[in-house]
Parts: structure tokens; sequence; C-alpha cells
């Protein structure tokens, strides 16, 4: 009986794609922790744990803010648009252009150059509230697909009957919006498009950590950061593990060895990757369940 | 049209002019800290008899200005760690090191920056072209994939076992073949979502990482970039195969047919070749729509081909590269000289936003029939 059960769960979870791809993250990522366990020394362990938690902390506080800032900007340029006097919509529209047109890593980077001055200034010391910081940076570079997605929802339901019936009815225009239009009828959509966004903010999180271990200052300690899986991955000791995967691809009977003795490199680069995969898979199975 | 270039034309003058706002300010701010700087330990740089390298002066100097100035400790503290700052940012600062120009934007620096902005460029452009068309190109097969109603490899396995079960012999052999493909599958998957300093150290040992052809690989495949825009083309051909021209054109009796090759399937090398066709097949008309609705994406894929391409410099360390000189000048604070790459950087999406918004006006033309 338990096992023709857990065969039809199976069976859902397979059809369900998102969902399976959860459940092989989590596995993954446990199996991972159990092998360190065993294999890696306890300091490293730490450090791993550390950045771990830092950097999935980092990637949802970088989905909060972005859903923060998407909603509202996204909310208020489709009520500015409706003025009146529209300088205020084009003085918006034409901020976000602007920031649009700008790469994420120079403002990124940008960023970060602010969060030295503070820790220099000593105005920034707690490593929670670096990581907020940073993740509010991150956001202000990824936010503009939501505001792209809010108003895109918004246009479409504008067009349906519903929306005139509702305002015949009194209802005000921003409960139609708000509620009716981006919490009841968006937010399926909205979930999809934050899995990408988490998805981009681990990627951008990591890469700025990695190709920062040079520093920004040189009156600000590296050190003086929150650990994060880019940051761990540019010790020189995790460098060297990420090197011996060279040879491995040229001397095959090195394999065991990269999995019991260069442990901490290669444990942070299949985290990063196996967490981006499984990113686009759960953010794809979501599409096909949802029919987006 | 001429909205668009009035708003291009527009943000890029904004942009100059706050960063050109910027640029003076810091230059003149530097210029009197410098001055100040240099005006307070000047004086004492000049006593010869002194060896700032040697600990016992540096403790004796230490001591006479405690004699001299008895209540301000703090005042000798900061004068004797701004003379050691001095001499170290003479060892450290690459200005000094390698003889070169004064700090700042000058001339030779801007002819220098100049020309790695034109590699920057060229190897940008290439990768674009390669993402471009590496994106429609996987976009195209997953879609053929998915038409050919062809599951996972591991599904495959798994219905090959249960045949083999049954006594079919030919799953003997499928199923190592199966699973062969289902690894190789996995390796793509992960170099494809792998960052790039991740693949380039991993090849560090074995060849040179420095090469503009290196950083061309690595900026197509790594980073995600080429996944991640395959996706978005694909969705745009499924969302596109569901309208009814698909149905009309089919009834018109064009080739409905997914297999490969054959004379009314897909072949391979209209799904390699950049300038695609498909002629009298259906799919030829999904995929054009399907790229005037991708075109648009061209610009956030620009911003974030760049993204990529800087990571790759500056994570790699390469010297005489944009990325690595932006992080550099970072480092020793020649925010003059980070504000000029920044503006660089950002013309190059300027750009690239406008030709894909001018590519896109002529495509509507095109549908419009105004042609």
């Amino acid at each position: 009986m338990t096992l023709a059960r857990l065969r039809s769960s199976m069976i859902v979870l397979y059809h369900q794609k998102d969902r399976l791809w959860l459940v092989i993250w989590l596995g993954g990522m446990i199996l991972l922790w159990l092998w360190n366990l065993v294999f890696l020394n306890r300091p490293a362990l730490a450090h791993l744990e550390a950045a771990f938690v830092n950097t999935l902390a980092g990637g949802l506080s970088v989905v909060f803010f972005s859903l923060v800032l998407g909603w509202s900007i996204g909310v208020s340029l489709y009520f500015l648009e409706q003025a009146r006097g529209r300088v205020f919509y084009l003085m918006l529209t034409f901020v976000l252009n602007v920031v649009r047109s700008i790469p994420q890593i120079v403002g990124i980077l940008t960023g970060y150059l602010f969060l030295t001055f503070f820790i220099e200034r000593e105005i920034l010391l707690n490593p929670y509230s670096q990581i907020l910081f940073m993740a509010f940076v991150i956001s202000l570079v990824v936010f503009q697909e939501l505001v792209d997605l809010v108003r895109e929802r918004i246009e479409y339901h504008k067009r349906l009957d519903f929306f005139h019936a509702m305002l015949c009815c009194g209802i005000k225009e921003s409960r139609i919006v708000n509620i009716e239009i981006l919490w009841k009828n968006s937010r399926s959509h909205m979930l999809h498009k934050l899995i990408s966004i988490f998805g981009i903010a681990v990627f951008l999180q990591c890469s700025i950590d990695f190709i920062i271990s040079v520093g920004l200052s040189t009156d600000v300690s590296l050190s003086n950061f929150p650990a994060t899986l880019g940051s761990l991955l540019a010790k020189m000791d995790s460098k060297q593990d990420i090197l011996a995967i060279g040879t491995v691809l040229s001397d095959i009977r090195f394999m065991g060895d990269l999995f019991v003795e260069h442990l901490q490199g290669i444990s942070i680069a299949i985290i990063i990757v196996f967490t981006l995969l499984c990113v686009y898979k759960v953010s794809n199975g979501f599409v096909k369940r949802l029919n987006l | 049209m001429k909205y668009k270039i009035i708003e291009h034309s527009l943000s890029i003058l904004f942009v100059v002019i706050i960063f050109g706002f910027l640029l003076v300010t810091i230059r003149g701010g530097e210029q009197s800290q410098q001055i100040a700087h240099t005006r307070l330990i000047e004086p004492y740089l000049k006593l010869n008899f002194i060896d700032f390298g040697s600990p016992l002066h540096a403790a004796l100097f230490k001591e006479t200005l405690d004699i001299f100035y008895p209540r301000q400790p703090g005042r000798n503290d900061s004068l004797v760690q701004a003379i050691q700052a001095f001499r170290q940012e003479q060892f450290t600062n690459p200005a000094y090191k390698t003889g070169d120009e004064k700090r700042g934007l000058t001339p030779l620096r801007l002819s220098k920056l100049g020309r790695m902005y034109l590699q920057f460029i060229a190897v940008y452009v290439v990768v674009m072209f390669l993402t471009y068309n590496g994106a429609q190109s996987l976009a195209i097969y997953r879609f053929v994939k998915m038409k050919q109603f062809k599951t996972s490899y591991l599904v495959e396995v798994i219905e090959n076992l249960k045949t083999l079960r049954m006594g079919g012999s030919g799953a003997l052999i499928r199923i190592p073949v199966l699973l062969v493909k289902a690894v190789v599958k996995g390796a793509s998957y992960a170099v494809l979502f792998a960052p790039a300093y991740v693949i380039a150290y991993s090849f560090k040992t074995r060849i040179d990482t420095d090469t503009y052809f290196f950083m061309v690989v690595l900026g197509v495949v790594s980073n995600g970039l080429l996944i991640n825009y395959a996706n978005k083309f694909y969705t745009f051909l499924l969302s596109e195969s569901h309208k009814g021209y698909v149905q009309t054109a089919t009834v018109k009796n064009l080739s409905t047919s997914y297999s490969w090759g054959g004379k009314d399937g897909i072949t391979y090398l209209a799904v390699l070749r950049p300038g695609r066709m498909f002629p009298t097949h259906v799919f030829r008309h999904i995929y054009v729509n399907g790229r005037y609705q991708y075109l648009p994406t061209l610009k956030e894929h620009a911003s974030f081909l760049i993204t990529g391409l800087i990571i790759i410099e500056m994570a790699l360390n390469i010297q005489g590269h944009l990325g690595y000189e932006l992080l550099q000048n970072i480092l020793y604070k020649q925010y003059d000289v980070v504000i000029a790459i920044i503006v660089g950087i950002y013309l190059v999406v300027k750009a690239t936003e406008i030709v894909v918004d001018v590519w896109q006006y002529r495509e509507s033309q095109k549908y419009e029939n105004r042609t």
C-alpha cells in the first residue's frame, strides 16, 4: 500500500517538473553536505556552510527587494501615465531606461564601492546589514524585469471586460490593479519572474565576490565582507581545487582525489552550477505546469 | 522611430553630462586633496638624513615629533602613517612601478584605453553574433525535439530496461548509448551554467586561457548566457506555434514533418546556419515571427553579455583588457579613469539598443507591408 502510494506520488512529481527539480536540488545539497561532513575538515565545512547560507540569504533578499521595487514602480508608472501632466511619468521612464542600459556588473561594482566607503567610515559593520545592502544594490539592477511584467499584466487585464465592470461598480482603480489584477491574477507570473531573478542574483553575487577578491580598496580588507560562495571560491586553496579539475581532464585516475582531497573548491563549484541549473529547470517546469 | 532616437540621444547626453560633472568634481577634489596631503608631509620628506625605510630612523622620527609636539600624539601618529603610506604607494602604485605617466586620465592613458576599448568591442561583436545565432540554433533544436515527442534519455533507459526484461535484445545496445548521451547532456548543462571563472580555472593548467579565442569561447558558452537566451527564443517559438496562422499554413499544404533530414523534414544544416531558411515548411513562419518577437530581447542580451565579458576579464586577471583595467583603477582610486571606462561601456550598450531599434523598425515595416 505504502509502496503504491510512493509510486503514485513519484509519478505525480515526475509530471510536475518544478517540484521535481526542487526536490532534486534539496536532495543534491543534502547529499553534498553529508559527503562534506565525512571528508571535509571542520573549519572548511563551517566556512562553506556560512557562505552557502549567506549566498542564499542574499539571493532571497534580492528577490524581496525586487518584488517591492518592481511592484511599487510598475504600479506608480501606470498611475503616473494616466495623470494629467505626464512629466513625472516621462521622468521616471527616462531614469529607468538609463538604469536599464547600464550593465549589471557596473551597477554592482558601484554598489560595492559605496559598501567599501561605508565600512571605511564604520557605518556598515554588521555582516547582515552588509548582505542586505548588497542585495539591495543587486535588486536595483535586476528589478526592471518585474516592472515590465507588472505593466504588461496591467495592460493585458485592462483590455478585458472585468476591469471596466469593476470600475462601474465603484471599486477603486488602485484596488483593481493591486488586488484583482496583480495579486489574484498575476501571482504565478510574478513568482516565475522572481525564480529567474533569484538565479540571476546568485550568479551575480558569486561572480562579483569572486572578482573583487583582489579588493576594491587598499584601505578595506576583503575579510571584512561576509563570506559568500564567490568569495570562498576566490581563496587560494579553493582556486587550487578548481585547477585540479584540469589535471583530471588529462589523467582520469585523479578523479577519485578530486572528490576527497579538493572538496572545498569542488563543492562550491558544484553548489553554484547545480543551483543555477535547478533554478532554470524549476522556472521552466513552473511555466509548463501553470501554462503561463 | 524618431522618438526612440531622440530618447536614446537624450539618455546618452544625460549620462555623459552626469559623468562629466563627476569627472570634473573628482579631479578637482583629488588635486586639492593631493596638494594638501603633500604640503603636510613634504618638509619631512626633504630631510635627507632620515631614512624612513629604517625602523630605527622611523622610531627616532616619531619620538622627535612627540618631543616637539608633546600634546598631539594623534597628529604625530597620522603624520608618520601618512609618510609611510606615501612611501608604500611608491612601491604599490602601478604608475610608480612601471615608470608610467602621471595618475589620472592623461592623453597617453586615454590612447591605451582606446586600444583596449576597440579590442573589447571586437570581442563583444563576435560573441554577440555567435550567441545570437547559437541561442536560435539551440532553441530550434529543442523545439524540433519537442515536436518529435522525445522524452529524456533517462526515461528512455527505463523504458529500454522494461523491454529488456521482456526479452528485447536490442535494448542491450541502446541502453549504454543512451547513458552516454545522458552523461554528455548533463556535462553540457554543467558547462552552460558554469560561471566563466570556474571553467577558466579548470583549464588554466592545460591551456593558455589568456587568448582572445578562449575569451570568445567562454563568453559564448559560460555564465548561462546561451542557455537562457535559447530558452527565451524557445518560448517565443512555442507561443507562435499555437497561433491560428500555423493551422492555416498547414491547410495550405506546407510541410509539418519535424523529422530530421528528408525532403519535408528539418535539416541539421538549416538549424545551424545563420540565415535560416525552411522553405515549404510551416516552421519557417513560426521561426520568422518568433525571431521578430525575440529582437527586443537583444537589448538585455547586450547588457548581460557585457557583464559576462567584464567578469571574464576581471576574473582571469588578463592585463591589458578593459575589465582588468577597470578593477585596477577602482583599487587604486583613479576614479576619473573608472568613469571614462564606464561611459565607454554604456555607449556600447546604447549603440546596440539603437541598432536593435532600427532593426526592429525595419522588420515591423516589412510586417505592415510598407517596404
